[in-house]
C-alpha cells in the first residue's frame, strides 16, 4: 500500500479506511520532491466542487484527515507555528488527502469484488448489498444514505465495461461524464419499480386498493446457469398511468334511486352512478431488469419484481415474477443437488482399469480413474462435483457416473479372439512396466 | 450548368449511399437491442384495427368449440400476452433472436393454450377460424406460425406479418365486432392474402435481450 510507504508512522488504518487505494500516488514514494511535483495539485474547494467526486468522498476525506489529526497531535494549518520536519510530514499529508480526494472512492473496494472480477460477480455483489444497504433497512445508520450511494456509483462504472475502463486507469477523477442515472433507477432494474417494499412485508391494505394483474413469465435456465449462476437482462415494456388533462369517470357503480311520481307514489330505478377523478392516461414505458438466475436454483423457483406487472388505473399495478424452468440437459441429469451421467467404456477399460477426464457443466474436469474390474451399471460416486446448494453455495452435491460397457456388436472371429486375447495381455505388460518405470523414476 | 447538375446529383448520391451504410451500422453496434427473442413474452399489436391479440377462458359458440382469440382495444389486460417459442424440437433457445421466415409458436400465457388454427369456419366473418389450443404449452403441428418480415430478423418495431405453416392462412383482424358477453372484442382469423389487415408489432412485454448463449448447443462434448 502505498500508505506505508509514504506515512508509516501515522496510523495506517484510519488513513486506507475510505479512500481507497490513491492510484496517483503509487511509486512516487516519500520526500520533499514529490510536494512539489505531484499530482496535479488542486486546492480542496475545486475538487470538491467537482459533481462526481461529491460530497460522500469530501466527507469520508475529512473524516481521515479528523482522525489522524485527532490522534492527539492536533496542528493548525498555519505554516508560521510547524517546525521544518513538521511542515515535511504536513506536506506529506496534504499530498496524500488531495491525491485521495482526486482518486476518489474505491468502488472495487465497496462492491468487495476484486479488481479482475467478471461482470456476473459485480451483478451479484451488487444485489446483494443493495439488499443489506438499502436506507429503508437501515434506519438508524445516519451514513446510510451516502453507502447506498456509494453503491450505486460503484455499480453504474464498473457494470459499464467503458466506464470500467476509464477507472481502472485514471480513477474516479478520470471518468469523463459524471454519473448519469440516478441510483433509484439503477437499484429498480434489480428489483423494479416498488422494490423497495421487501422485507417480506406484505403489502398493507391489499384489499382496499385495487391492483392490476400479476404476470408470470417462464424463463428457461440451462444446467449450466444452475451451476455458475447467471444475468439475464430484460426489457419491460409497459403501459404507466400518467396525469392527462381533464377529469374522468371512476368508481362507477349502481345505485338505487327513489323518485316521487306522484305524492305517495315513488318509484325505484337502477342508475350508475360515478365518481370524478383526475384523468389518467397509459403510457408506454421501457427499462431495463435483470434476474438472477442464483446458483443452485431449483425448478418453480420465483423472482419477483414488484410493481412490474399490469397496471390498474385505479390503483397499483401487479407484479412481475420469473419462473425458473431448468431444461433437460443432454449429458447430465439433475436430482435434488445431485447430478447423474452415463459414461461409456471399452470392453478393455472396464477389464483393465482406465484413466479420464469428465468434463463438467463449468468446463472444469473431474478426472476419475479405476485400476480394478468394471461391470456394467457400476456408479462411481464424486462427492462435491454436484450442483451447489441454493441455501450454502459451499455445499455441493454429488456427480454420480453410472459405467456402460460397450460390449463388440458382432461376433468375433477366432483371429480377433485370439488377438483381443493377446492384446489384453500386451497392455497388461504395457501398463506394468510403465508403472515400474515410473516408480523407478 | 448540366455537369453541375449531375455534380450535385452524384453528391446527394453519395451522402445517401452514406448515411444508408452509417444507420445499419449504428444498429449493428446497439447490437440488436430491438429484437425479439425466443422466451420472450409480448403483445401483439393490430395496426390497421389497433387491437391488441388476445384470449381467455371462453369458447367459440361455433366451429370447433375450442377456446377464442379475440382482438381487444385495452392495453393494460393480462389476457393479452403471449410467449414466443421455437417449434417442439427445442430449435430455440432462450435468448435467441426469431429469424424471418423462422416458425414459432405463440403460448397464451395465461391459459397455458397455443394459437392455433385449422379447417373450420370463423363465426362472424367466415373466414378460417383461430383458436387456442393445447395443454400446458403442448398442443400440436397446427400451432405453428411463420414469422414474415423484411430483413434478417423479427424487429420489435417492425411490422410482420404470421403465415400459418399447416394451412397458409394470415392472421388477420378484418373488424367484425362480437356481441355479449365479449362486447366490443374483434374477431380474429385466418385470410388467404397478405394485406394491410394482417400486419402486427410487438407492443408491451418481458423482451428478452439477445444473448449469444454458448452453453446452449455446445456440440464439442
Amino acid at each position: 500500500m502505498s500508505g506505508a510507504a509514504i506515512g508509516s508512522h501515522l496510523p495506517r488504518a484510519s488513513l486506507s479506511r475510505g479512500l481507497g487505494t490513491p492510484g496517483k500516488l503509487t511509486g512516487r514514494g516519500g520526500g520533499q520532491a514529490s510536494c512539489r511535483s505531484g499530482p496535479s495539485r488542486r486546492p480542496l474547494r475545486e475538487a470538491a466542487s467537482q459533481g462526481w467526486v461529491g460530497w460522500g468522498a469530501d466527507a469520508a476525506a475529512a473524516d481521515a484527515v479528523r482522525s489522524v489529526w485527532g490522534k492527539g497531535r492536533h496542528r493548525g494549518w498555519h505554516s508560521e507555528t510547524m517546525a521544518p520536519q513538521n511542515l515535511s510530514t504536513f506536506c506529506l499529508l496534504l499530498l496524500y488527502f488531495i491525491g485521495a480526494v482526486i482518486a476518489g472512492r474505491d468502488f472495487y473496494k465497496i462492491l468487495g469484488v476484486p479488481r479482475s472480477a467478471s461482470i456476473k460477480d459485480i451483478k451479484k455483489a451488487y444485489r446483494k448489498l443493495a439488499l443489506q444497504l438499502h436506507p429503508d433497512r437501515n434506519p438508524d445508520d445516519p451514513r446510510a444514505q451516502e453507502k447506498f450511494q456509494d453503491l450505486g456509483a460503484a455499480y453504474e462504472v464498473l457494470s459499464d465495461s467503458e466506464k470500467r475502463k476509464q477507472y481502472d486507469a485514471y480513477g474516479e477523477e478520470g471518468l469523463k461524464d459524471g454519473h448519469q442515472s440516478s441510483h433509484g433507477d439503477i437499484f429498480s432494474h434489480f428489483f423494479g419499480d416498488f422494490g423497495f417494499m421487501f422485507g417480506g412485508t406484505p403489502r398493507q391494505q391489499d384489499r382496499n386498493i385495487p391492483r392490476g394483474s400479476d404476470i408470470i413469465v417462464d424463463l428457461e435456465v440451462t444446467l449450466e446457469e444452475v451451476y455458475a449462476g447467471n444475468f439475464v437482462e430484460v426489457v419491460r415494456n409497459k403501459p404507466v398511468a400518467r396525469q392527462a388533462p381533464g377529469k374522468r369517470k371512476c368508481n362507477c357503480r349502481q345505485e338505487m334511486r327513489t323518485t316521487q311520481l306522484g305524492p305517495g307514489r315513488f318509484q325505484m330505478t337502477q342508475e350508475v352512478v360515478c365518481d370524478e377523478c383526475p384523468n389518467v392516461k397509459l403510457v408506454n414505458e421501457e427499462r431495463t431488469l435483470e434476474v438472477e438466475i442464483e446458483p443452485g436454483v431449483r425448478d418453480g423457483m420465483e423472482y419477483p419484481f414488484i410493481g412490474e406487472g399490469e397496471p390498474h388505473v385505479d390503483g397499483e399495478p401487479g407484479d412481475l415474477r420469473f419462473r425458473i424452468k431448468v431444461v433437460k440437459h443432454p449429458i447430465f441429469e439433475r436430482r435434488g443437488d445431485d447430478l447423474y451421467t452415463n459414461v461409456t467404456i471399452s470392453l478393455v477399460e472396464s477389464l483393465v482399469g482406465f484413466d479420464m477426464d469428465v468434463t463438467h457443466l463449468d468446463g472444469h474436469k473431474v478426472h476419475i480413474s479405476r485400476d480394478k474390474i468394471t461391470r456394467p451399471g457400476a456408479k462411481l460416486w464424486k462427492k462435491g462435483e454436484g450442483l451447489p446448494n441454493f441455501d450454502n453455495n459451499n455445499i455441493k452435491g454429488s456427480l454420480i457416473i453410472t459405467f456402460d460397457v460397450d460390449f463388440p456388436k458382432e461376433q468375433l472371429t477366432e483371429e480377433a479372439r485370439e488377438g483381443e486375447g493377446y492384446s489384453v495381455c500386451m497392455w497388461c505388460v504395457c501398463v506394468c512396466v510403465c508403472v515400474c518405470v515410473c516408480v523407478c523414476v | 450548368m448540366w455537369s453541375a447538375g449531375r455534380g450535385v446529383a452524384a453528391g446527394a448520391a453519395l451522402l445517401g449511399l452514406l448515411l444508408g451504410l452509417l444507420a445499419p451500422g449504428s444498429g449493428a453496434t446497439k447490437s440488436g437491442a430491438g429484437l425479439v427473442t425466443c422466451g420472450s413474452v409480448l403483445k401483439l399489436f393490430n395496426t390497421q384495427h389497433r387491437v391488441r391479440l388476445h384470449s381467455h377462458d371462453i369458447k367459440y359458440g361455433s366451429g370447433s368449440g375450442q377456446q377464442s382469440v379475440t382482438g381487444v382495444e385495452a392495453s393494460d389486460d393480462a389476457n393479452s400476452y403471449w410467449r414466443i417459442r421455437g417449434d417442439s424440437k427445442g430449435g430455440c433457445p432462450r435468448g435467441s433472436p426469431v429469424r424471418c421466415g423462422q416458425a414459432v409458436r405463440l403460448t397464451h400465457v395465461l391459459t397455458g393454450k397455443n394459437l392455433h388454427t385449422h379447417h373450420f369456419p370463423s363465426p362472424l366473418s367466415n373466414n378460417q377460424e383461430v383458436s387456442a389450443f393445447g395443454e400446458d404449452g403442448e398442443g400440436d403441428d397446427l400451432d405453428l406460425w411463420m414469422v414474415r418480415c423484411s430483413g434478417q430478423h423479427w424487429e420489435r418495431q417492425a411490422a410482420v406479418r404470421f403465415q400459418h405453416m399447416g394451412t397458409s392462412v394470415f392472421l388477420s383482424v378484418t373488424g367484425e365486432q362480437y356481441g355479449s358477453p365479449i362486447r366490443g372484442q374483434l374477431e380474429v382469423h385466418g385470410m388467404p392474402s397478405a394485406n394491410t389487415h394482417n400486419t402486427w408489432k410487438a407492443m408491451e412485454g418481458i423482451f428478452i435481450k439477445p444473448s449469444v448463449d454458448p452453453s446452449a448447443g455446445h456440440d464439442e462434448l
